[in-house]
């Protein structure tokens, strides 16, 4: 490698730091530095005349690695950057440091301390900058093609947005027709349209032009040039790196040709097995041929196999005046390359049976609110009529029960969000269809937050719904067994009721859907505490996962309700498009590397890695070594924190770089305070020290800031090394544990922390010279406090004996 | 107007006090849902206890409306409340931490300090009688065994139980 010829640019920040640092003396420290080839001082480098030194440096070759001490470092140095590797230099090989908010202000009342803390920084800069190694970018194909997982609201308006920008889409399905749960609602609220207008094809409309903007029914979906949709199928294997998957997808047998059913319903006349209907809540049967009512993507019959007879009826065969009826058919495994993939799976309405007070399943006149919704659409299987199952007459007094399931910590502690609006919802079209029926609504909280839905409340009120303040504890019946009975306290009256129901509806937790576990370890993502797909970020990433390329929307981060579920799903979609639309991903180097002298045969870090970034891969007889993908890896270093052996590395981080930052800002003192090392993560841990620096916050001058990645790469030997180098006391700050940029780096930091305590103890160190500490950005305060507080307390203890 | 201020406890220093005694944590994670009153048989026969009154003005800091007020002594600790309490409150148990807050601070029915003298001056809650005595023969019972009294002062003493001022208040 060529010798290393550093640049080092000192902004004054317009004569603010001049106030208190002494630039002469930093200038001529600096000069003093081995490796140093310039020295500029100005006022601000990140724009204007100051960056155009920076570039004419390069540019005539004077430097070729670049220090810049500039304030707001995380804005300018993304200029400076770019400048850089413009001019010609590669753009890893410059370090920006920010002596303003690091330095200055929060030392402003100890200027000397101050100035020599501000060297100790650059030397730092500058030893580290002689280390970096250039870095290439790296560039992979991306497919332009998108696998969207539920063909419900959500993954049919993600793939119709995807298909339309050009994107080859996939929607698989798992039952035999699209729809998902939304399908079976009826209406949807607050304008109680129909639910249906979700679900259904072109109709015969096969001009695009000719479409609704506001029905799916007439949108034509399915002729949507593009669109591959493919029902009874499942994903059963996920390979490849983001931009490049392999997908398995399992397709059950329709036993039905698709191209050639014409819907003329001669099968279902002839087919002798009769089921109860799932789709309908069992409120009818159905043939083991059948096709869900009214008409529905794709608009063919499907054969249900756990009913079916096969050979030995094939009455259906005979009949099919097309000959459509395959019983032969088998389970298809195919594979699909794609690009990204979006997850749209949706949420389902828990099983209450579980909740013995009420009887779910024992006494057929609870029911809960999708089965409801069932009846209330008129092409349901009661044809619109409210019934009771148990006799089939008209059901005339209903009770509904909010939080079934839902904000109960003995099953769902979450509240669903949309089951408040739902009872609302079918209360209302009951009471309009039904004026005479008597309904009671009894709830803990009625929460109708979004927009509109407080009017809703206000008209259920109006139409002579009754609300009861009070959660039941039973359902029990009269000794007919006609008549159900609700016991509930008003809390507003202090009043015990036995409310008497013809029909008793539960509104239902909504819960993770089935197989979402299964998908989750299949994709590589996480799931929340109460088992749904876990965003990235819930307030700036919504809908991306902590892989590039796997996305998520809809109901399967939640339950949401129509308009919520649209929005994500669009948001989704522009995110998959982002990321494959010019057909290629460029991603830096900034990536961890394997030394295959030392590796082997060890799991520590494939296992480690949040992203799933490191494979074992054979390496003669018997011998593993690990692998790290440059696409996958996000270089948080959490695999170096956990080798053993030393195996791996990050090619930003490396530990001699680590090492010789660490020395050169431990090397000077300039205080009469013990010296204190805080290592930061890049992130959260990082930006709390810039935020104290620019809040003024003021802490002393000894305590010295280095900033890894992610606190997650420390190991327990550089504890000791950081107090073999000079250190009295060491901090290390990252993010909080439940909000780490790398998912687990400040947990294992602290665990590393935790037992680097005992192990000093041994050492005969004081255990208290060790601290971790979790923060985010605005909590500048608590950093300030924090450094006080570690040099009061290594002052106590007096000098570090090292043995 | 003027308005008199009633010098109170804070609704936080009670909640944290039951917070603090066996039984009494999970009190303020009720949400006033009342499953936990139309659970019990003894709100249902009597307006004077209701669970869900209990807890939320023990949460409002009414400390001396209820260890005063004697109705945490109608609990008949059959925890129909608590198998159902949907946060999971161990409403039973929050009555037995407020009865013993109770006793810590005086507020003792009759009746329970009745039974607590007996038990110490005699060994038995229930007195015995001349009539009782002359009743078991006839109906096949052996005479009744002294109390171990000495052995029950030893507990007793042990326990902290004789330390409790069991004064009289008015029966609930
Ligand atoms: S073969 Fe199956 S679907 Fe066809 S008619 Fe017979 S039982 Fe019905
Ligand atoms: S640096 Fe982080 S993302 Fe990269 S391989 Fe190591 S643990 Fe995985
Ligand atoms: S059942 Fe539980 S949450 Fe509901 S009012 Fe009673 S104690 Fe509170
Ligand atoms: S334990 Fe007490 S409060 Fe609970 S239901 Fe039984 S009697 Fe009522």
């Amino acid at each position: 490698m060529e010798e290393a010829k550093v640049g080092v640019f000192l902004s004054n920040c317009g004569k603010q730091l001049s106030e208190i640092l002494d630039f002469k003396a930093l200038t001529e420290h600096v000069k003093k530095v081995s490796g140093v080839a310039l020295v500029v001082q100005g006022n601000e480098f990140w724009r204007g005349e100051g960056l155009k030194t920076i570039v004419d440096a390069i540019k005539s070759k004077k430097i070729n690695r670049l220090v810049v001490a500039e304030t707001l470092p995380k804005l300018s140095e993304i200029a400076i950057v770019k400048a850089a590797e413009e001019a010609g230099l590669n753009p890893y090989l410059v370090e920006v440091i920010d002596l303003k908010d690091h330095c200055a202000w929060p030392h402003r009342d100890t200027p000397s301390e101050a100035t020599e803390k501000a060297k100790a920084m650059l030397s730092a800069a500058i030893e580290r900058a002689k280390l970096l190694e250039p870095l290439e970018k790296l560039e992979f194909p991306a497919v332009k093609s998108v696998l969207v997982i539920g063909g419900g609201i959500a993954g049919m308006q993600a793939a119709e947005d995807l298909a339309d920008l050009g994107f080859e889409v996939h929607l698989i399905e798992k039952a035999p027709f699209l729809g998902g749960l939304a399908a079976r609602a009826g209406r949807f609220f607050p304008t109680d349209d129909c639910a249906i207008c979700i679900q259904s094809p072109a109709s015969d409309v096969k001009a695009i032009t000719h479409t609704s903007r506001k029905c799916v029914y007439r949108s034509g979906f399915s002729e949507i040039p593009n669109l591959n949709i493919l029902t009874n199928s499942k994903v059963v294997k996920v390979e490849g790196v983001p931009g490049n998957y392999k997908v398995t997808i399992e397709k059950k047998p329709r036993y039905v040709d698709e191209s050639k059913c014409v819907r003329c319903d001669l099968c279902t006349t002839v087919c002798p097995v009769e089921v109860p209907d799932e789709y309908n809540a069992k409120l009818k049967t159905r043939k083991a041929i059948y096709i869900n009512t009214p008409p529905v993507h794709p608009p063919v019959y499907v054969i249900d196999e756990s009913a079916c007879k096969f050979q030995e009826c094939a009455k259906c065969v005979e009949i099919c005046p097309t000959k459509a009826v395959k019983l032969n058919q088998k389970t298809e495994k195919l594979t699909l390359n794609v690009g990204g993939i979006i997850v749209a799976t949706g949420f389902k309405e828990y099983d209450p049976s579980v909740i013995k007070e009420y009887h779910y399943g024992e006494y057929p006149n609870v029911i809960t609110n999708l089965e409801l919704a069932r009846m209330i659409d008129g092409f349901g299987p009661t044809n619109g009529a409210i019934i009771k199952p148990s006799d089939r007459k008209p059901a005339k007094r209903i009770v509904f029960i909010q939080c079934v399931g839902s904000r109960d910590r003995r099953w769902n502690p979450w509240c669903s969000s949309i089951c408040c609006m739902i009872s609302l919802k079918n209360a209302m079209l009951i009471k309009s269809a039904y004026p005479d029926t008597d309904i009671t609504i009894c709830y803990i909280d009625i929460r109708t937050t979004g927009r509109e839905h407080e009017y809703y409340y206000e008209k259920a009120r109006e139409m002579g719904i009754k609300f009861v303040k009070g959660r039941p504890t039973e359902i029990s019946h009269d000794p007919d067994g006609n008549i159900l009975i609700v016991d509930v306290e008003d809390a507003i009256l202090r009043r015990f009721f036995e409310l008497e129901a013809d029909l008793v509806v539960l509104a239902t937790a909504m819960v993770p859907s089935e197989d979402t576990k299964e998908l989750a370890e299949m994709l590589g993502i996480e799931l929340d505490q109460d088992g749904f797909f876990k965003e990235y970020n819930a307030k700036l990433r919504p809908t991306e996962t902590k892989i590039r390329g796997v996305y998520l929307c809809g109901g399967a981060t939640f339950p949401k309700d129509a308009p919520t579920s649209s929005l994500h799903a669009h948001s989704a979609a522009v995110k998959a498009a982002k990321f494959l639309s010019t057909g290629k991903i460029i991603k830096d180097q900034r990536t961890a590397f394997v030394n295959e002298e030392y590796c082997g045969d060890c799991e520590f870090c494939p296992v480690i890695c949040p992203f799933n970034a490191i494979t074992l891969v054979p390496k003669g007889e018997d011998h593993f070594v690990a692998q790290v993908s440059d696409l996958k890896c996000e270089g948080c270093g959490i695999c170096v924190g956990t080798c053993p052996v030393n195996a791996i590395e990050l090619r930003h981080s490396r530990p001699k770089q680590m090492e010789a930052q660490m020395n050169a800002l431990l090397s000077v003192n300039g205080t009469s305070k013990p010296l204190i090392l805080a290592i930061t993560c890049s992130e959260c841990g990082h930006t709390a020290v810039d935020s104290s620096g620019m809040a003024m916050m003021q802490y002393p001058a000894n305590v010295r800031v280095m900033k890894v990645p992610c606190t997650g790469i420390l190991q327990v030997h550089q504890f000791l090394q950081a107090f073999k180098a000079g250190a009295q006391g060491v901090m290390v700050v990252g993010c909080k544990t439940d909000g780490c940029h790398y998912e687990v780096g400040s947990q294992k930091a602290q665990k590393k922390v935790d037992l680097a305590k005992v192990l000093l103890k041994e050492y005969g160190i004081e255990p208290e010279r060790l601290e971790m500490l979790h923060m985010v950005f605005i909590e500048g305060d608590k950093f300030a406090e924090a450094a006080q507080m570690m040099t009061e307390r290594i002052e106590k203890l007096g000098p570090l004996q090292l043995m | 107007m003027e308005h008199k201020k009633e010098q109170k406890t804070s609704a936080t220093s009670f909640s944290d006090e039951i917070r603090s005694q066996l039984g009494g944590e999970t009190i303020t994670l009720c949400y006033q849902c009342g499953t936990c009153a139309s659970s019990c048989p003894v709100a249902k026969t009597t307006e004077r206890y209701n669970p869900r009154d209990i807890i939320r003005l023990s949460l409002l800091g009414e400390k001396q409306e209820v260890l005063s007020g004697g109705a945490i002594w109608l609990c008949s600790s059959c925890y129909n409340c608590q198998e159902r309490c949907p946060q999971k409150v161990e409403i039973a148990d929050v009555i037995y931490a407020l009865r013993n807050i109770a006793i810590k601070e005086g507020h003792i029915p009759n009746i329970y300090s009745e039974f607590a003298t007996g038990l110490m001056n005699e060994g038995r809650i229930v007195p015995t009688s001349k009539f009782v005595e002359k009743k078991r023969p006839e109906y096949g019972l052996p005479p009744l065994r002294p109390a171990g009294l000495d052995a029950m002062k030893k507990i007793l003493a042990a326990t902290g139980f004789d330390k409790i001022q069991w004064k009289k208040e008015g029966t609930p």
